[in-house]
């Protein structure tokens, strides 16, 4: 479903993506990224989404080279993303924001996307003045809407506890099951990571390290040393 | 009078109706009303004063409707009502045009100019759309007093324009008399705050108000957020545009000083003076201002106010004299107040 | 003539540079455009005309930067800081209403006609410069404006609080947590604006003409400098301001009867090829 090949994102001098190649495969899979600061995930997660245009390399989704489209064309072909800082419309009501891209993209199943993600009784609240953990659930839908194909996800537990950022993880793991659909999650808190995901991707100053299934991550010398430390 | 059409309509269809149907009758009595009554009871004077604030209005809907949807302060509004006069005038002068014809033209050329400059400059963030706005007004003005173009533009005094041929029946010539043009500039300025309204009121409107709010977020949600900004940018200079003919239909004269700087600034005081949240705040501004300027005479006086204007209404009330009012009010407003 | 061309051009790019590098760093700086600078500029060349009837074009070259400084930390404390939780269309209006209403209270004093200041003694009259005649004063512009540039260069690359405006004005989010004292350096960088717009009006007088229109002409002349430079973008502003200075100069020769349109030409066609101007500035959204 989503193929990256010998992508490199350089921000002038700075190279911070280097000849990083990853294959996504779609149904119900929800491959994490993982690695320290500075490895370049929020780059990779920019270059696919379309928010950075890569130096090299290509993005190839559902077999189309998709590198020089725009943010919106990938959005109506399926592929949504979250962010790690919550960008949501804060004057709008939540229903209004919802409503207002549902009907964009033709999604008649808002009901659905916001009994997933709990906002019931948020509806008539301007977005500003929510509490944050459920801002972020109003990010996390706005990407839902429109029964996207692909999703990318920059961080969905910062902000939150150790317990919410496992509980999203299974949410989401659940919702990518049954609809059939791809993940891919950038995270920090590398245990949800590995509780939930049936892939993982290490990346270490740009460069990709190593992927695979979390076990075989975990136990991975070069991960161990780069990133996660003897404790694993 | 409520114009409160949208309404929370929890009654039966039947009583939608009944409420339609009843505002529509009580707009139509507010705009014959309007249209008649004050050409009985008030002073040629006064009829000419109000309808220069009409125009105005119009110009003040314009900046505000631009600046409260998408966020955008457009300080060029002269220019395309003062050029919406100028091209009339040359194409009655100079091209030997019917009035209707030198109408049309005149509004083809400066959409045409709208579409291009809009889709330059619409894509900028909101500070350097303000800074070329003002710019694209200015060359405008440059423009005018071009020596070479002087023969088409009559350089800095101006052009007039015989008025003779009829718009769709009305004799143009009769629109000089101060009764006739307070009605038609009373129905045009109406229309056209109920055009603005309806259009904040629609998918548009929204849109506008989602991408001013969060641009980034608008296209990762599948939008192309620069046609929208593009379209709004056009329809509030069509609404500029036909306030620059009916003000030349009326004058029978052109000068640099219409499209010039000040214009826009007098617009944008009036649209902060009256308030931007609706239809109604930039309209009553226009007719607040034309009067406050009477009294005020000089006009380095009045520019010196429009100043003071500006930082007073910017900083201390924010929403305007009227503004503040009508929205309490639900009348006309241009967003939903969710609470 | 292409000598002459160059010449002119740097002479006007010269004040130019003054200008919009002082209008670029504020708004690197604190995301503000102050559409009051030009009124500045021209209090600087009216001022700079009644001190120099007084005491001589040395003295207001000298006093008016101070007096225009003053105004600027004035301008910070009462208007800037005060204003910096509004949106910044909101400061920008607020400065568009200052600076008309000093522009209204200079005409008013000096009333509507326009001005002319004759250059010192030393710097009237022409030299000789590689067989070619060329007016002293002009020469006296460019070197000021080069001047300023080094200066500016100067303190931008080496001290710590250039650091931290270069850093800002790229990255706005970043820089502002590194701890340096941003209000103090606001005030620094807001008054140096207003004393270079100064010292560009006290140059201004006897090169261009003083008139009550030439807020409005410099004001529309350093926004688009600003945009084409890429608004934020330092040294995008004076690479734009020579390419102005340098279209300006060369329109007036090539294209007499187009002249007063070649910037706005020049504006399309930059937006055309480059909406973000040609810098690494922030013009898009």
């Amino acid at each position: 479903m989503l193929r990256i090949e010998e992508l490199s994102v350089s921000y002038g001098s700075v190279r911070a993506l280097t000849d990083v190649d990853l294959d996504v495969r779609g149904d119900g899979v929800l491959h994490g990224v993982i690695g320290p600061n500075g490895a370049g995930k929020s780059t990779l997660l920019d270059a696919i989404c379309g928010r950075r245009r890569p130096t090299a390399g290509t993005v190839r989704y559902c077999g189309e080279d998709i590198t020089r489209r725009s943010i919106s064309w990938r959005r109506r072909q399926g592929m949504a993303r979250s962010f790690q800082r919550t960008s949501i419309f804060e004057d709008l009501t939540v229903h209004e924001q919802l409503d207002l891209v549902a009907q964009h993209l033709g999604d008649d199943r808002l009901d659905d996307v916001i009994e997933v993600m709990d906002l019931g009784s948020h509806l008539d609240q301007k977005a500003g003045r929510i509490a944050y953990g459920v801002q972020r659930r109003v990010d996390v839908a706005l990407a839902l809407i429109g029964r996207p194909r692909l999703l990318l996800m920059d961080e969905p537990g910062a902000g939150l506890s150790a317990t919410e950022t496992l509980r999203l993880f299974e949410h989401v793991r659940d919702l990518v099951r049954e609809r059939a659909i791809a993940a891919v999650v950038v995270e920090h808190d590398v245990d949800a990571v590995f509780a939930c995901c049936s892939m993982v991707t290490v990346l270490d100053l740009g460069r990709h390290l190593a992927t695979g299934a979390p076990e075989a991550i975990r136990a991975d010398h070069r991960v161990i040393a780069a990133y996660l430390g003897t404790a694993a | 009078m409520t114009g409160d059409l949208h309404g929370t309509a929890t009654g039966t269809l039947g009583g939608r109706l009944s409420r339609m149907s009843l505002a529509i009758v009580a707009l139509s009595i507010g705009l014959g009303a309007g249209a008649f009554v004050p050409t009985c009871l008030a002073s040629d004077f006064v009829l000419r004063l109000g309808s220069e604030g009409l125009l105005l209005g119009m110009l003040a809907l314009s900046v505000a409707f631009l600046m409260n949807q998408a966020g955008l302060v457009a300080l060029g509004a002269a220019s395309i009502y003062g050029g919406a006069g100028y091209l009339f005038a040359i194409g009655m002068s100079e091209w030997g045009l019917t009035p209707a014809a030198a109408l049309c033209t005149g509004f083809l050329i400066i959409v045409a100019y709208v579409i291009v400059l809009g889709a330059l400059i619409v894509r900028t963030n909101p500070l350097a759309f303000m800074m070329l706005t003002l710019a694209a007004g200015e060359m405008i003005s440059h423009a005018v007093l071009l020596e070479g173009l002087r023969d088409y533009t009559g350089g800095a005094d101006g052009l007039l324009v015989q008025l003779k041929g009829s718009i769709l029946g009305i004799d143009v010539a009769d629109l000089a008399d101060p009764a006739r043009f307070w009605s038609m500039a009373w129905i045009v300025a109406v229309l056209a705050g109920l055009a603005f309204w309806g259009i904040a009121r629609s998918r548009l409107g929204a849109v506008l108000r989602a991408v001013r709010a969060n641009e980034e977020r608008m296209r990762f949600s599948g939008f192309n957020t620069f046609v929208p900004r593009l379209i709004g940018y056009v329809l509030v200079n069509v609404v500029a545009a036909i306030a620059g003919f009916l003000h030349v239909l009326n004058a029978g004269f052109v000068s640099p000083e219409s499209l010039g700087l000040s214009v826009s600034t007098n617009a944008l005081v009036a649209a902060l003076m009256g308030g931007i949240v609706g239809s109604l705040g930039p309209i009553l501004g226009g007719l607040i201002f034309a009067f406050a300027q009477d009294e005020f005479g000089a006009r380095g006086l009045t520019q010196l106010l429009t100043g003071v204007a500006i930082v007073v209404f910017i900083v201390v009330f924010p929403r305007g004299v009227v503004g503040g009012l009508s929205s309490a009010l639900g009348l006309f407003g241009w967003r939903r107040e969710a609470s | 003539m292409i000598a002459l061309l160059i010449a002119n051009s740097l002479a006007l790019a010269s004040l130019l540079i003054m200008l919009s590098s002082g209008l670029a760093l504020i708004y690197g700086l604190r995301d503000v455009i102050n559409f009051g600078h030009g009124a500045i500029y021209m209090l600087g060349a009216y001022l700079g005309y009644t001190i120099a009837l007084v005491g001589g074009f040395w003295l207001a070259l000298v006093l008016v930067p101070i007096l225009l400084a003053l105004l600027g930390i004035i301008f910070e404390y009462l208007a800037l800081r005060p204003l910096q939780r509004r949106s910044h269309i909101e400061v920008a209006l607020v400065t568009l209403g200052l600076g008309i209403i000093l522009g209204q209270v200079i005409i008013y004093i000096y009333g509507g006609e326009a001005r002319s200041i004759d250059a010192p003694k030393i710097l009237s009259g022409s030299i000789s410069v590689l067989n070619l005649s060329y007016p002293v004063y002009r020469l006296f512009l460019i070197v000021m404006g080069l001047g300023s540039c080094a200066l500016l260069a100067l303190w931008l690359r080496y001290t710590p609080s250039g650091l931290y405006v270069r850093a800002v004005s790229q990255d706005p989010s970043v820089a502002r947590m590194m701890g340096i004292n941003a209000d103090r350096l606001s005030l620094l960088v807001t008054s140096l604006s207003t004393a270079f717009a100064g010292i560009a009006g006290v140059l201004a007088g006897p090169y261009l003409s003083i008139d009550p229109g030439m807020d409005v002409a410099m004001i529309v002349n350093c926004l688009i400098i600003v945009v084409i430079g890429g608004t934020g973008s330092i040294g995008g502003a004076i690479v734009a301001a020579l390419l102005f200075g340098l279209v300006q100069v060369a329109g007036s020769v090539f294209l007499p009867n187009l002249a007063a349109l070649v910037p706005y030409i020049l504006l399309m066609v930059v937006l055309l090829i480059a909406p973000g101007g040609i810098g690494r500035g922030r013009v898009l959204s």
